[in-house]
């Protein structure tokens, strides 16, 4: 397959201007620029739905507060009363990361979701302050973490080592999930998408159809993973609080 | 993969950095707080209306009270002032009834008294005539005069064999 025609193409990067600052390429590029219309979508809608700050909700000011109370559910559900802090964090990553989705969702728009570099990086931000939080309330008894207590003493040689595994991989597993979801699907949207038109006469309505309903699929995974990237932060802040 | 290729690492984390702590500020800073006074002001005024509904309520219900309070009073009230009205009737009626009475019995005992009196003047009457015819009777078969006296005396003796 000619490289021009590869569904991987889609998630090539391309400068819009080229920016070099101390040596580093730090060029506006087509991801940059998702990302700024991500935060311009979240930043106006929230802001002028509320405007009016009506006692009784437009549909759209309802929206709004729908989303609100959607995440400070989610916290107090898995971190309780200690969960209020991280509000504003845990709301942005999530408006984040379902915008940036939908956003890549429209029909030639970059998904920045999409690169291993972003999503790491948010997940290595959950991470990093996650164990900052759980030293500090807990200090050097926050390592009792990786301590099961219950099992019989011979299985802790084997246990404590799994339990250091699972904790490091976590922001693997928490950015490697909407990486490979964010590839997975819009290259099946591709992939696809090459089949309508190289398919003969009409039969490439088939694929076509397949494509309207994998559309549909795909906008619930967008929201499913920012739904799942925002629980598993709180899950991850709930145990910097308790230990076992 | 285009993912893999570390040439623009440095831009996206650098345009990451830019845009989610834009984001994360301004949501913290500008968006959530207004979202979270809206939803404040309508909790307020959700207590506050439910608390004025509860005031309303207690204070229907002391109406409630007070004219049911009323109602109980104003019935006490009439019924003392029915019975007290058909006890003075009664009282009434039987003052009445007695007095009537009372003139019946002497017009009674008045009309016995005459009727007494006049049957004595009738007998008396009788008794007259009889002294009378008796003496035109004697005096026209013996020729004897009788005196008054003497005929009353007879009459006397034979008035058992009369009645």
């Amino acid at each position: 397959m000619a490289a021009k025609d590869s569904p991987l193409k889609q998630f090539e990067i391309d400068p819009i201007s080229n920016i070099e600052f101390g040596g580093y390429n730090i060029s506006f590029t087509n991801s940059s620029f998702a990302m700024l219309i991500t935060v311009l979508v979240i930043t106006l809608f929230l802001t002028l739905t509320v405007n009016t700050r009506s006692i009784i909700p437009s549909r759209m000011q309802l929206i709004s507060e729908l989303m609100y109370n959607f995440i400070a559910q989610l916290l107090s559900d898995t971190v309780g009363d200690n969960g209020k802090r991280y509000f504003p964090f845990v709301f942005s990553l999530f408006m984040f990361v379902l915008i940036g989705n939908m956003v890549g969702m429209v029909p030639y728009q970059f998904t920045f979701t999409s690169h291993i570099i972003v999503t790491f990086a948010l997940a290595a931000v959950v991470f990093i302050g996650v164990t900052i939080l759980g030293f500090i309330n807990h200090g050097i008894k926050f390592f009792t973490f990786f301590y099961i207590p219950g099992v019989p003493f011979y299985m802790h040689p084997l246990l404590i080592p799994i339990e250091v595994i699972s904790y490091l991989s976590r922001p693997i597993s928490l950015s490697v999930r909407l990486f490979a979801n964010m590839l997975a699907g819009h290259t099946l949207l591709k992939v696809f998408a090459g089949f309508v038109v190289s398919m003969p006469f009409f039969t490439g309505v088939f694929p076509l159809a397949f494509i309207v309903a994998l559309t549909g699929l795909e906008i619930l995974i967008a929201f499913l993973q920012a739904y799942v990237f925002a629980i598993l932060t709180c899950l991850y802040i709930n145990d910097a609080y308790h230990l076992h | 993969m285009p993912q893999l290729n570390p040439e623009f690492f440095v831009s996206q984390l650098f345009w990451l950095a830019v845009f989610f702590t834009f984001l994360f500020v301004f949501l913290w800073r500008v968006s959530l707080p207004r979202i979270a006074t809206v939803l404040e002001k309508r909790q307020n005024k959700i207590d506050e209306n439910l608390s004025s509904a509860k005031e309303l309520q207690e204070q229907a219900m002391e109406i409630e009270k007070k004219i049911n309070d009323q109602i109980n009073k104003a019935k006490l009230e009439t019924d003392e002032k029915i019975k007290e009205t058909i006890n003075a009737l009664q009282e009434d009626v039987s003052s009445q009834l007695s007095s009537l009475d009372k003139d019946l019995e002497k017009k009674v005992s008045d009309a016995e008294k005459e009727i007494l009196k006049s049957k004595d003047d009738q007998m008396k009457n009788i008794n007259n005539e009889i002294v009378n015819i008796t003496k035109l009777t004697v005096g026209k078969i013996t020729d004897i005069e009788l005196s008054d006296n003497e005929l009353n005396k007879v009459i006397e003796t034979q008035k058992g064999s009369f009645n």
